[in-house]
């Protein structure tokens, strides 16, 4: 096995973990890390221009500093980065199938299932939705 | 060790994947104009200043309002920026045109905001007691937890998801529409009441059978009809920019335009059959009577006790996603002047966490109850009610904001206008009606309110309607003079030359970054090199 594990990160750091363990998998199958960053505003109001410029860079800078943690601990593994203008689901989702991933892995957001109901929940989705495997990092106590 | 950062390629960006559906697209486009807070603010006024011709103004305003739509699309092609008028308003007409325009846009979600913590405020209050929605320390304090709430969830980032948005939704439409035909269908058997007010005076209202010539202008002055279509324009407030500006969807070429039809169609239908309803049960004079809580006065007529409490919670409902519809346009406005340097920059800055305008948001939040709290004082202590005169000053600030919009499309491509029939219609006469029609609507309104006897009352011996629509308005100008002496760089933009505006329909659609054309370079810094 030769392809790449799609790693979700996101603004809360909930990815750093399982972007840790991602890269652990990584080393196992012999694979790279794609670390994916899908960021969206609501569609209540006007998109676009500034407010999506401002997000990409703040992306840009999260998802740098995972890199920098996998360049340290896990200095073998190859790393690339995509920011997506998407809802976070979707992006790694459409990610994973672009790239015919061998696995998704993501944190725990750490809602309950009422919350995840309401307001939906990156990681029901994925298990629901997702063709591949997905792997769920719980938060740590 | 080898680390490959990919930016997004081009093909990435604006596109998004299967997330905007149809039903998602309308679901939007519908929630956002909230219809079911809408009536219940708006049907008081209208009225008062129509009485059963209501149906006919509910279905008028909605063309102008349907012709801005179009300049939102086209300009969104050029400049897909979130501060919408604000940005185009500077590439058409220059930094001080488009700095007002994004004041009175600002300025009309400001005024929206104390209308939607009252009601929310009286209708979730009148789910238990009766007695103590009169209780004014009661409602504004519940106005202000709203308001706190809503800022709070616009900061958070929180959004519900799909399925709860369509269930949402789904049950306002269905109660509205349930209360609409049993009151259509009560006014034609005939209903009277008799209400009997604090004085001991009696009045009787009996319902009028619905009828045809509702839905034509005949017999209304136009004084009246303008005075109608200054509040039924809030009623559509919120469609337009929701279907022209979040186009991008599964099949982003077909989509937008049938999401665009559905919803427009799904909002005329339940407006007219609510407006048909509300006012034929007891008459309009019933409606302008209880024009604070006209939807729940008409559904206790109508409905029994179970469905009334469904209808105010539809109403409550409603009125909650108004609010975010008004506070996150709102923010990136403020958030779209701050990054393009015609504001303090500190009102573009980004919570990491959230990554939603936090600076914004809050201060948006501080203002509105400020604002709230002297709307609530004034209206205690005078005569005026002003509450129903922000709605009609809210009407005031969207016909300039939207007027704006409106001639900014048509002067920006101009050099387009006569390239094909579609685009003069398109591009050319449905903005440029629409943009007129509002802007004459304001103009008119500036007129009327000056009069003292314009409904519903008066403040410092002028129309409350004027005093609020035209203050907040005013104010922009010292601000705006006082960015101008900080923020000079801005005021030094040029709009965009006529030849360098993008084909709507070529390859290229975007127009350069804004900022591009300045006082120094007028056609921009590349030119500038090649000479």
């Amino acid at each position: 096995m030769a392809g790449e594990i799609v790693v979700g990160v996101g603004p809360d750091h909930s990815g750093e973990d399982a972007a840790r363990y991602g890269a652990q998998l990584a080393g196992l199958f012999g694979a790279g890390v794609v670390l994916v960053f899908g960021y969206d505003q609501s569609a209540l109001g006007p998109r676009g221009g500034p407010l999506e410029e401002q997000l990409e860079e703040i992306a840009a800078e999260i998802a740098a500093e995972v890199v920098a943690i996998l360049a340290v601990e896990h200095p073998t593994i190859e790393v690339r980065v995509e920011l997506v203008r998407d809802r976070p689901a979707d992006s790694l989702l459409r990610v994973a199938e672009s790239i015919e991933a061998e696995m998704i892995v993501v944190g725990h957001g750490g809602g309950g299932p009422i919350r995840a109901a309401l307001l939906g929940s990156t990681t029901y989705e994925l298990v629901h939705r997702g063709s591949i495997p997905i792997v769920v990092v719980p938060a740590k106590e | 060790m080898s680390t490959a950062v990919k930016e997004p390629s081009m093909a990435d960006k604006g596109l998004k994947g299967g997330s905007l559906g149809l039903v998602a697209v309308i679901v939007i486009g519908v929630a956002s104009t909230a219809p079911g807070y809408s009536l219940a603010a708006g049907i008081g006024g209208i009225a008062s200043d129509v009485g059963e011709k209501a149906p006919f103004i509910m279905l008028f305003a909605f063309v102008p309002m349907g012709c801005i739509a179009a300049a939102f699309y086209y300009l969104n092609k050029a400049d897909p920026d979130c501060g919408t008028n604000f940005t185009w308003g500077v590439r058409a007409f220059g930094p001080r045109a488009g700095w007002i325009s994004g004041w009175g846009c600002i300025v009309a979600d400001l005024v929206i905001m104390p209308n939607l913590a009252g009601i929310s405020g009286q209708y979730l209050v009148l789910l238990f007691s009766e007695k103590a929605a009169s209780n004014i320390y009661l409602t504004t304090t519940i106005g202000i937890t709203f308001i706190i709430g809503m800022c709070w969830i616009c900061w958070k980032g929180i959004e519900l998801s799909a399925k709860s948005q369509v269930l949402l939704l789904g049950t306002e439409l269905l109660v509205l529409g349930v209360f609409a035909i049993v009151a259509i269908v009560k006014a034609f058997n005939g209903v009277t009441k008799t209400v009997t007010n604090a004085d001991g005076v009696q009045t009787v209202y009996n319902s009028m059978k619905p009828s045809l010539s509702w839905l034509s202008p005949s017999g209304v002055t136009s004084s009246a009809i303008i005075a109608g279509l200054v509040v039924a324009v809030f009623a559509y407030w919120g469609w337009d920019t929701c279907v022209s500006v979040n186009e991008e969807a599964e099949d982003s070429s077909r989509t937008p335009g049938i999401a665009a039809v559905l919803s427009t169609f799904i909002l005329l239908g339940i407006y007219l059959l609510t407006s048909y309803g509300t006012v034929a049960l007891l008459g309009p004079a019933f409606v302008a009577d209880n024009s604070d809580d006209a939807i729940y006065a008409a559904g206790n007529v109508a409905l029994p006790t179970v469905f009334v409490k469904l209808l105010i919670i539809a109403v409550l409902t409603s009125a909650a996603a108004s609010c975010q519809t008004t506070i996150l346009p709102a923010t990136r406005t403020m958030l779209s002047m701050g990054a393009h340097g015609a504001a303090p920059k500190i009102l573009a800055r980004i919570d990491r966490k959230r990554l939603t305008p936090d600076f914004s948001t809050w201060l948006f939040g501080v203002i509105s109850i400020l604002w709230y709290l002297a709307l609530v004082l004034v209206s205690h202590n005078t005569e005026t009610d002003a509450y129903s005169a922000s709605i009609a000053a809210v009407g005031m600030a969207i016909a300039v904001y939207y007027g704006v919009s409106g001639l900014s499309c048509v002067w920006y491509y101009r050099r387009f206008l006569f390239k094909s029939v579609k685009n003069l219609v398109l591009i050319g006469l449905l903005p440029l009606f629409g943009g007129s029609v509002l802007i004459f609507v304001f103009i008119k309104t500036v007129i009327d309110a000056a009069d003292a006897d314009y409904a519903p009352g008066t403040l410092f011996g002028v129309g409350t309607v004027l005093v609020i629509g035209t203050l907040l308005l005013a104010v922009g100008v010292p601000l705006m003079i006082w960015c101008n002496l900080k923020f000079p760089g801005f005021f030094a933009f040029r709009p965009d030359p006529v030849d360098k505006v993008p084909d709507p329909y070529g390859e290229q659609t975007l127009a350069a970054p804004l900022g591009t054309y300045t006082k120094s370079s007028p056609r921009g810094q590349e030119v500038d090199h090649g000479r």
